[in-house]
């Protein structure tokens, strides 16, 4: 046996007539046709019922008001039960300016429809004839259900309470009304007891009327029966049909090409709308080729902004082919990012994009790294390249193996011949220096967070050990190159194969220059740090001048606070004569003041120093190589030597002149007040005066026991011009000269390099006129003198070089002049000498040698 | 009960071989959440075993039908009420009736996560009880690709609330007989305590006690 359908869900489950609803539950049949009865609320709905499937109905309420169930019948189940309810409003008219929560069908299907329209049939006159209450005090149809369950308040309905009549409707009627009405309804039920009768009576005419038409009507259906056949509407039906088909031949096209027209205009507005996101793509490859990775980055953000978060299809595709390209550029960017050779500056705004893109990789230690790598390459190429060069020239030396040697004095400033060694130094160094600035730069920028990077907390040891990785690689390269004996015997002669060397004495001259040029190139990257670190590269100078600045600063501070700054009433301090002129004293004095300081930090007789005489008193025979102070200043308090106070005081007075004088002046004028020119003459003037007595007095200090030396010495054992010992060698006083020479230029430079300059030529100058002097009182040469004299005195000239003033240019060549001249045998022998010379004093050439 | 009388009419009619059973326990859930998170297609795959691909709009749906709680005839009666706001404001009618509640949000959909703050707030209003039955469901966890709420803050909220929180998929069905069943055993007990409290036997007993006891089940 078939079950019965059972009702178990409602959508919605309440609404006026006309409520389209969703039925849901079981067995509702196996097709439409077993469908056979729906009533909603007790009404026939069956005429509206869609049957969907065996689960499902869809209908249209009727007019049913209040709770009612809603039930079903099949064909083979029968009457079925239902455990939902639907609740039907009042018949409230939707029209079509009226808003509903719920859909209305709009056209009608049922007679009372049309009542509802004409009048309203349900909307009966109150049946006890009292005037029907406003709809301001009223019971809810909830409150009431619960009070009369099961009833109902309509009057036509089977359950209806009259309680529940009277609450909703007259809640707020008087007693004695109600007793008005319940007469009025009496009276009318009498009248209508007795009415049948009646009203036939006093309506008879009318009646017979009626029948009459009634009549005529059945007759008049009768000979449209014969005429038309029992279904007349099949014609109508026929024609209607007809002409819904002409109505769509015409208009279908139309409806058609305005569909499309639609859709297109649609598709249009879409695409200028969020045109910016369609043409991205273009734009950014237009961009990319333009280099313009900003304005690319900011579009890219842009539309994620705009667009990440919408749920379209389109965008969602526009946006994929966006994020494919970025992600091309990422590559591309991150490829050029680790390329190498690139500049520090681009990789820095490769970073920057990178990072603005969001990327996954980090770039700014990708790009260190890839500068460490590179670094290794190059150096492992040079390596491999000079390797090469050094089996080809051993090849070549094998075959002309006595040429080599013959050259090997001759050949050695000839850089074409120089060993493969020293160029493959030369080349390694400049490739430290410059790859390693490279690093270096990029590292700080990472570390510092000027890259705007998340910096990985185990980045910064590993960034050191790539640095000293490097260095060490480049530290053993070298070695293995030149001194391969001072690699570690087991590990690193493995990994860094020992060059053949040259011979050892060929080398040895060369060393020195390996040396230097290892040096500078370490200089370079390390110079940058102090400089960041050290403000100014003003080294050798004490604290005293910055002291000084910052004493000035602070006494601005309070100047411009209290006589600069006029208050309100309180009239400009300064637009008085008498304290302009006071103020411009007292900063005269000022500087004045700090004038004084620095002059008497050199005063000889300071009270304090008693030892300072004992040392400056010259010692002619005192070997400047090992000054004595330097243990007399051990026992002094940290004291500097006299001199070493004097280079310093010099170097503070530049300072002060170069730097100090400008930030004062500068501090001032920003304050508003501008120090008179004349002021600021005048102590630059003490400042000049100051430095060219310090530097005096340092040069009378160092040169006049080096130039005092130079003639005892040159008449050493009993030397003189006319003594006929053959040359073969500088005289003692002569190296003893470029000795002393150096060990001032050591002093200067140790305390400060700028120094240099100002104080080694003063030197330089005197001992050219010393030369000159004693050359000039030589009586007689022998040839041998002629020949030692030219020696001794193009060795120094030639030597003293770079230092040397117009003026030491001029002694020494008039110093050449006094000597007799060579003949073509001599000059030969004396060139050959000062070959000799020169090789073996190369150390000394360098160390004079302006870098 | 009065109002099943009209039912049991029919059903006296038509199923005479069973003898009089004693109505079985009604217990009345309200499904609540914003429009289009899935109230309507939970309720529908848990009823009917089917998924609504469409959207459309809910007002208010009834559903009632018996099933079988842990051996128990029970009868469930599910209200499908309007996540759309144009209905916010018949929302209190509809709370005041319910014994727990299913607060549906979208797992896809962060603005819905939001809004159960909101319902949480209006139903402990409306029916004035910190311990109403009570489960935070995220429906649609087939779409895992476009979650937008994660599991933890989810579950935070829920822990606050001091209430279970279940993912489901109307789609898949995923949880979603579980969700309905662990609700109504939680308003079965829920009623058990009150009956044993109006019998004057208990009474001391805390409601808290019972509400970690759920808890322990459902874990
Ligand atoms: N993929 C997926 N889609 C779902 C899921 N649940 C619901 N949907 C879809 O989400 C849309 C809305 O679902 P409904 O159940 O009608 O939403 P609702 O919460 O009833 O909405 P209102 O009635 O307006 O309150 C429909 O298109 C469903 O097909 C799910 O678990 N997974
Ligand atoms: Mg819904």
């Amino acid at each position: 046996m078939v079950p019965p359908p059972v009702v178990t869900g409602l959508s919605p489950n309440d609404g006026p007539p006309g409520t389209r609803i969703t039925i849901r539950g079981e067995n509702f049949g196996a097709k439409a046709t077993d469908l056979v009865g729906l009533t909603i609320c007790g009404y026939d709905c069956l005429l509206t019922a869609e049957w969907k499937s065996p689960s499902k109905i869809v209908a249209i309420s009727g007019p049913g008001k209040g709770l009612g169930d809603v039930i079903v019948s099949t064909k083979l189940g029968g009457i079925g039960t239902c455990n939902v309810k639907f609740k039907g409003y009042k018949n409230e008219n939707i029209g079509p300016m009226k808003d509903s929560a719920v859909w209305v069908e709009e056209t009608s299907f049922y007679p009372w429809d049309r009542h509802s329209l004409s009048s309203s049939s349900f909307q009966q006159d109150d049946p006890l004839g009292l005037s029907v209450e406003g709809t301001e005090r009223k019971l809810s149809e909830d409150d009431l259900n619960e009070k009369f369950p099961n009833a109902s308040g309509d009057i036509t309905s089977e359950n209806f309470s009259a309680c529940w009549f009277l609450l909703e409707n007259h809640l707020a009627t008087s007693f004695n009304d109600l007793q008005a009405g319940l007469l009025h309804l009496k009276r009318k039920v009498e009248g209508q007891k007795e009415g049948h009768l009646s009203f036939l009576k006093t309506n008879v005419g009318a009646v017979m009327d009626q029948v009459d038409t009634l009549i005529l009507l059945k007759e008049r259906y009768g000979t449209d029966l014969d005429e038309f056949g029992s279904e007349p509407t099949l014609k109508l039906e026929k024609a209607i049909k007809e002409s819904e088909r002409e109505a769509r031949k015409l208009y279908d096209d139309v409806l058609t090409r305005r569909d499309r027209a639609e859709k297109t205009r649609n598709a249009l507005n879409v695409l200028s709308r969020f045109k910016f996101l369609f043409c991205l793509p273009c734009s950014i490859e237009r961009n990319i080729k333009k280099g313009d990775y900003d304005i690319v980055i900011n579009d890219y953000m842009r539309v994620k902004n705009l667009f990440l978060k919408r749920d379209i299809p389109v965008f969602k595709m526009a946006l994929n082919e966006i994020e494919r390209c970025i992600v091309g550029i990422k590559k591309q960017l991150h490829v050029k990012l680790v390329k190498m050779p690139i500049h520090v500056d681009e990789q820095k705004r490769l970073i920057r994009y990178l990072i603005n893109l969001d990327n996954s990789f980090e770039p700014a230690w990708d790009a260190i790294n890839g500068h460490a790598d590179y670094l290794h390459t190059r150096m492992k190429q040079c390596y491999e390249e000079h390797k090469a060069a050094i089996v080809e020239d051993l090849n070549k030396s094998k075959n002309s193996n006595l040429s080599s040697k013959y050259s090997k004095f001759t050949a050695l400033h000839d850089t074409n011949q120089c060993p493969q060694n020293v160029i493959y130094v030369e080349e390694m160094c400049d490739i430290i220096s410059e790859l390693f600035p490279d690093i270096w730069k990029l590292g700080q920028s990472y570390f510092t967070g000027e890259l705007h990077v998340k910096v990985e907390p185990g980045h910064k040891t590993a960034f050191k050990h790539t640095v000293l990785n490097i260095m060490e690689v480049f530290c053993k390269r070298l070695r293995a190159a030149i001194i391969p004996h001072t690699l570690d015997k087991n590990m690193d002669r493995n990994t860094y194969e020992a060059w053949t060397l040259p011979d050892i004495d060929v080398m040895a001259v060369y060393l020195p220059d390996c040396l230097r040029y290892v040096r500078l190139s370490l200089a370079n990257p390390l110079h940058e740090k102090w400089k960041v670190e050290i403000s100014g590269s003003h080294n050798g100078i004490t604290d005293l001048p910055l002291n000084f600045e910052r004493a000035v600063e602070d006494l601005v501070q309070v100047i411009s606070e209290s006589v600069l700054r006029s208050e309100a009433r309180e009239g400009p301090l300064l637009e008085n004569q008498q304290a302009q002129k006071e103020f411009d004293k007292q900063i005269e004095q000022l500087l004045l003041t700090f004038y004084y300081v620095l002059d008497s930090l050199t005063s000889k007789g300071s009270s304090d120093d008693d030892d300072d005489d004992e040392i400056r008193s010259p010692i002619v025979s005192q070997l400047i190589g090992t000054p004595s102070f330097v243990y007399k200043s051990r026992n002094h308090n940290q004291k500097p030597a006299w001199e070493h106070r004097l280079l310093m005081t010099l170097a503070n007075c530049q300072y002060t002149m170069n730097s100090v004088l400008r930030k004062t002046i500068e501090a001032f004028s920003k304050s508003g007040y501008n120090i008179s020119p004349n002021i600021i003459r005048k102590s630059r003037t003490d400042l000049e005066n100051l430095e060219r007595s310090i530097l005096e007095s340092y040069l009378e200090q160092k040169s006049d026991p080096l130039v005092g030396t130079i003639e005892p010495s040159m008449y050493l054992g009993r030397f003189d011009w006319d003594t006929n010992i053959t040359p073969t060698d500088l005289r003692p006083y002569a190296k003893e000269c470029i000795n002393n020479l150096i060990h001032v230029h050591f002093e200067v430079n140790s305390i400060s390099s700028k120094l240099v300059d100002s104080v080694l030529p003063q030197v330089v100058q005197t001992i050219a006129e010393e030369l000159y002097r004693l050359m000039s009182c030589v009586q007689k040469f022998s040839t041998a003198g002629i020949q030692q004299a030219h020696i001794d005195i193009s060795a120094l000239q030639e030597f003293f070089q770079g230092y040397s003033t117009p003026r030491a240019k001029d002694h020494f060549k008039e110093a050449m002049e006094l000597i007799p001249p060579l003949n073509q045998k001599d000059l030969t022998i004396v060139e050959d000498i000062l070959q000799k010379c020169r090789i073996k004093m190369r150390l000394q050439i360098l160390c004079l040698q302006k870098s | 009960m009065a109002q099943c009388g009209g039912v049991r009419v029919h059903q006296n009619q038509f199923i005479m071989s069973k003898k009089p059973t004693v109505q079985p326990a009604l217990h009345k859930v309200i499904m609540v959440g914003s429009g289009g998170v899935g109230k309507s297609a939970l309720t529908l795959q848990f009823m009917y075993d089917e998924f609504v691909e469409d959207y459309e709009p809910t007002k208010a749906d009834s559903y009632r039908k018996k099933i079988l709680l842990d051996g128990e005839d029970v009868q469930i009666d599910i209200l499908d009420t309007a996540g759309q706001e144009d209905y916010a404001a018949i929302r209190d009618h509809y709370f005041r009736s319910g014994e727990g509640f299913l607060c549906i949000f979208s797992i896809t959909e962060d603005e819905s996560f939001q809004a159960t703050q909101e319902f949480r707030e209006q139903i402990l209003r409306v029916k004035n009880d910190e311990n109403i039955p009570f489960l935070l469901v995220g429906n649609k966890c087939d779409l895992e690709d476009k979650r937008k709420v994660s599991f933890q803050e989810a579950s935070e909220r829920a822990r606050q609330w001091g209430v279970p929180y279940v993912e489901t998929s109307a789609k898949t069905r995923e949880h979603v007989d579980k969700v309905f069943f662990d609700l109504m055993r939680e308003i079965r007990a829920r009623k058990m305590e009150e009956n044993k409290a109006n019998n004057g036997r208990g009474k001391d007993r805390k409601k808290k006690s019972i509400k970690s006891f759920l808890f322990c089940y459902k874990h």
